[in-house]
């Protein structure tokens, strides 16, 4: 029943190690044979928006983990199978009730101000996240059902929950959730979102903004997750983290050497550079949720499952993909991205059907058409209102949303896409003012099922924001992802959250689309490369210049 | 104190659009629009900046503080607005006033050039001129990227902190501004040719290039000297595309990330300054069009 599970490995092995495969096509002889160089100081560019705060506990967005994977750890991390591996804390426990969870930490660890890292330590940490006026969002969200955290000895840390949580694990792999200097936090929210402290394998020296963070190395480091390619300091000098906003200008700079990596590479570019034999492709889908069509099943007319599905047969995904990502990006009929080991996929509930959705269309009492050819029900025309982010959909995107449109056109839908900026966005979420959405969801695990289609998630939280944007109110799931989230045993918890994502499928709540996209291009002189098995983030831990 | 009103009425508005416009500020502290933030979070947050209070009180207080020359702090960087923008407007400033020389220069070029040749010549610049004024930012600046980064590798595509990575930037903003200064340049250069006192200059034996540098070309000047200040207020519009095709540093790339997350203080910050220089430029434009032309300092008005 787990058709995902060896691709999506396989996906993420090819990833991570792409950056050796892939500079070793031709005969060139094999990175290791040359062996490790220190010093040089490698320059990125992100495309992404520049952090208010370089501390990712406050707010939490993905810019912030891009950046804070530089110089900030936390207490696991995931492999490329899937799997938690230890980083700060070498092991851990939990109790049968899954109350109480124990974490062993590394010995001699320091942050970079000489601070040890102790179970006092963690415990600020938490209570950092969880403290309102640290204005946390993504972390807060997932410390949500952490009572307390106590030191048992120097390098214990006990965590009481109120309920049991199979999802603590993952979260607190997350960059969100690092674990930063006490004496840092202390210095206050001004101060630490300038230079946050941690124990990570580089340093900020400074910030210039609209320009770039300096990052220096840490000569001390000694605290590699499980899986590094090396243990000990990095062999890089340090990194330039440039902002370059503007696409073909950061492709630009790549080809002229300006700078060594770049991120959020469009589908154009990435088939520009495939002929290029002095670039490298990284491609690292992100965790959590796929991109994907959200029908907002809480309004007519997709309150009608008949009408959904109708929706969701009448659009050709797969052309419009293949023809508009030109093979940059894989056709997914998951909810969950395929680098979640729980990923389950249904492709038979998302054929291009139009003389399908026809009839179930007729069947809904969407029978009558009017002049412009689109369908009508009691004088009513059967219109869809589509706002989409121009922050969060690329143009690419954004023209696959048109393609589906035009399908949709043909079988009597009448798709009004408004394109919007971020706020405005949200805003209109906020409102109930749309039927179908394109929202993004990052996170480490399939507990990210719960926040999108648990009802609680219809509720908004104080900001307004509320992440269940298809409305699923469905008893039956709600207590499939309770039990998961309370379930540690993996086998179980795995099957449990499959059937959620079979129900959310054949709900037609949904219209997967594909992994949100995640590709960087990397020079050839760049060597070892990663992206982390947590959120995707690439790390320059092991990397080195030639 | 027609400064003033100018900058009281651009405060004005920017108060009102920003808040007319969807998207919570509170979220601006908050990581951005959609944060998921505790429900103390908000709370303390709209208290800090004072969301709680009635929109009349929030445009007392605005005004008040402007008043007293305190720009406030922004939502989303907790710094000062002033020093955001201290730190913004020198690549700005640098960027402007070269591309404002610059089009000078060409426009002027451009002027002359065309001023002696023939009709075909005139024609050719007319073309020009009129192409160039219409060209958008965004597309010269990806094709000047594509020829002199990509392809002939003679300018950086991107800010590098020296002055080579100045130029192409600098051509892009000035392109537009010279195709407009020299439309105008040139019809009142044509007409100062035609004037009787060229007719007499060239009888006293000033030769045609004297002619055209030293007399009419003043007369050709004025009108464009005039459009400088206008060019200005174009020159930071186009400095927020500019600025982020080229990943520089400066007011239009704030701007832009300061309207993303509804960041009030740092948009008002960036509109008071561009209006400041808008109407500090009129002032220096006017003072410098009496010096140019002797008429209207003697007739006064």
């Amino acid at each position: 029943m787990r058709p995902q599970l060896s691709r999506s490995s396989a996906v993420l092995a090819t990833a991570v190690i792409s950056a050796l495969a892939l500079s070793a096509c031709s005969s060139d002889p094999e990175p290791a044979a040359t062996g490790p160089t220190e010093g040089g100081t490698l320059t990125y560019a992100s495309g992404d928006a520049e952090p208010t705060c370089l501390d990712p506990h406050v707010g939490g967005n993905y810019p912030q983990a891009l950046l804070a994977t530089q110089f900030l750890e936390s207490l696991v991390s995931r492999d490329a199978d899937g799997a938690i591996i230890p980083w700060l804390a070498d092991s851990w426990t939990v109790s049968d009730d899954g109350l109480t969870w124990e974490f062993a930490l590394a010995d001699g660890v320091t942050f970079t101000d000489g601070t040890p890292l102790d179970a006092d330590a963690v415990a600020a940490n938490i209570a950092h996240l969880q403290d309102p006026a640290t204005q946390s969002s993504t972390g807060y969200l997932a410390v949500e059902k952490v009572t307390s955290v106590e030191a048992v000895d120097d390098l214990t840390a006990r965590f009481t929950l109120s309920e049991p949580d199979s999802a603590l694990l993952e979260s607190l792999s997350q960059p969100w959730l690092a674990i930063e200097s006490p004496a840092g936090l202390e210095r206050g929210i001004e101060e630490n979102c300038e230079s946050p402290i941690g124990t990570g394998p580089f340093v900020v020296e400074s910030w210039t903004k609209q320009d770039r963070v300096t990052l220096v190395r840490n000569d001390d480091y000694t605290s590699a997750p499980a899986d590094a390619g090396h243990d000990g300091s990095a062999y890089l000098d340090g990194i330039e983290w440039r902002f370059i906003p503007d696409s073909a200008s950061r492709y630009a700079a790549l080809q002229s050497g300006e700078v060594d990596v770049i991120d959020n590479v469009q589908p154009d570019v990435l088939v520009q550079a495939e002929g290029s034999d002095s670039l490298v492709e990284l491609d690292a889908p992100r965790p959590g949720a796929t991109n994907r069509l959200e029908l907002n099943s809480g309004t007519a007319p997709f309150d009608d499952v008949n009408v959904r599905e109708a929706f969701i047969r009448s659009v050709n995904v797969d052309d419009a993909v293949s023809s508009l990502f030109q093979g940059t990006a894989e056709r997914s009929s998951s909810p969950l991205a395929s680098v979640e080991p729980a990923a389950y996929s249904d492709e038979s509930l998302f054929s291009f059907d139009p003389e399908a959705a026809g009839d179930l269309l007729d069947e809904a009492g969407w029978s009558e058409t009017d002049a412009d050819g689109f369908r009508t029900k009691d004088g009513e025309r059967l219109t869809l209102t589509f706002p989409v982010s121009t922050n969060q959909s690329i143009p690419a995107e954004i023209s696959l949303f048109e393609q589906l449109q035009a399908n949709a056109a043909e079988v009597g839908f009448d798709v009004q896409l408004e394109l919007l900026d971020l706020a405005s966005w949200y805003e209109a979420l906020g409102a109930n003012e749309y039927d179908l959405v394109s929202a993004p969801y990052t996170k480490v695990g399939p507990d990210v099922l719960r926040i999108l289609y648990h009802s609680d998630g219809i509720t908004p939280a104080p900001s307004g924001y509320f992440a269940n944007h298809a409305q699923v109110d469905d008893p039956a799931i709600d207590t499939l992802l309770d039990e998961a989230s309370a379930t540690v045993d993996d086998a179980e918890r795995t099957s449990l959250y499959e059937e959620a994502q079979a129900d959310v499928l054949e709900g037609f709540y949904i219209l997967p689309l594909y992994d949100q996209q995640n590709h960087f291009l990397l020079s050839t002189d760049v060597h070892d490369a990663r992206a982390l098995g947590t959120v995707s983030t690439p790390s320059f831990a092991d990397a080195w210049l030639s | 104190m027609r400064a003033f009103i100018v900058l009281w009425a651009s405060a004005t508005l920017v108060f009102f659009i920003t808040r007319l416009v969807p998207g919570d500020p509170a979220e601006a502290a908050l990581g951005g629009p959609g944060s998921q933030a505790s429900e103390e979070a908000v709370e303390a947050v709209r208290r800090q900046f004072g969301f709680d209070q009635p929109l009349v009180v929030q445009y007392g207080i605005a005004m008040l503080s402007l008043l007293r020359l305190d720009l406030g702090s922004s939502y989303a960087l907790r710094q000062p607005v002033a020093t955001i923008l201290l730190d913004a407007v020198p690549g700005t400033l640098v960027l402007a006033v070269l591309a404002l020389l610059v089009a000078w220069i060409l426009a002027i070029g451009l002027t002359l050039a065309q001023s002696q040749g023939s009709r075909i010549a005139a024609r050719i610049g007319d073309t020009l001129e009129i192409v160039a004024s219409a060209l958008p930012h965004f597309w010269l600046a990806t094709i000047l990227i594509a020829v002199f980064s990509t392809a002939l590798s003679w300018f950086p595509p991107v800010s590098t902190g020296t002055p080579t990575g100045l130029v192409l930037p600098v051509v892009t903003l000035a392109v537009p501004i010279a195709g407009f200064l020299a439309q105008v340049m040139r019809g009142s250069l044509q007409e100062a040719l035609d004037a009787p006192f060229a007719t007499s200059a060239l009888a006293r034996g000033e030769t045609r290039v004297g002619l055209r540098v030293r007399h009419a070309l003043r007369h050709a000047a004025l009108p464009a000297l005039g459009l400088s200040a206008w060019a200005f207020g174009y020159l930071i519009g186009g400095a927020v595309v500019v600025e982020t095709i080229f990943a520089r540093p400066g007011l239009g790339r704030t701007l832009l990330s300061a309207i993303t997350v509804r960041d009030i203080p740092v948009v008002t910050g960036v509109v008071l300054v561009s209006a400041l220089v808008y109407v500090i430029l009129t002032l220096v434009t006017d003072a410098v069009t009496r010096l140019v032309d002797p008429r209207t300092a003697v007739g006064g008005r």
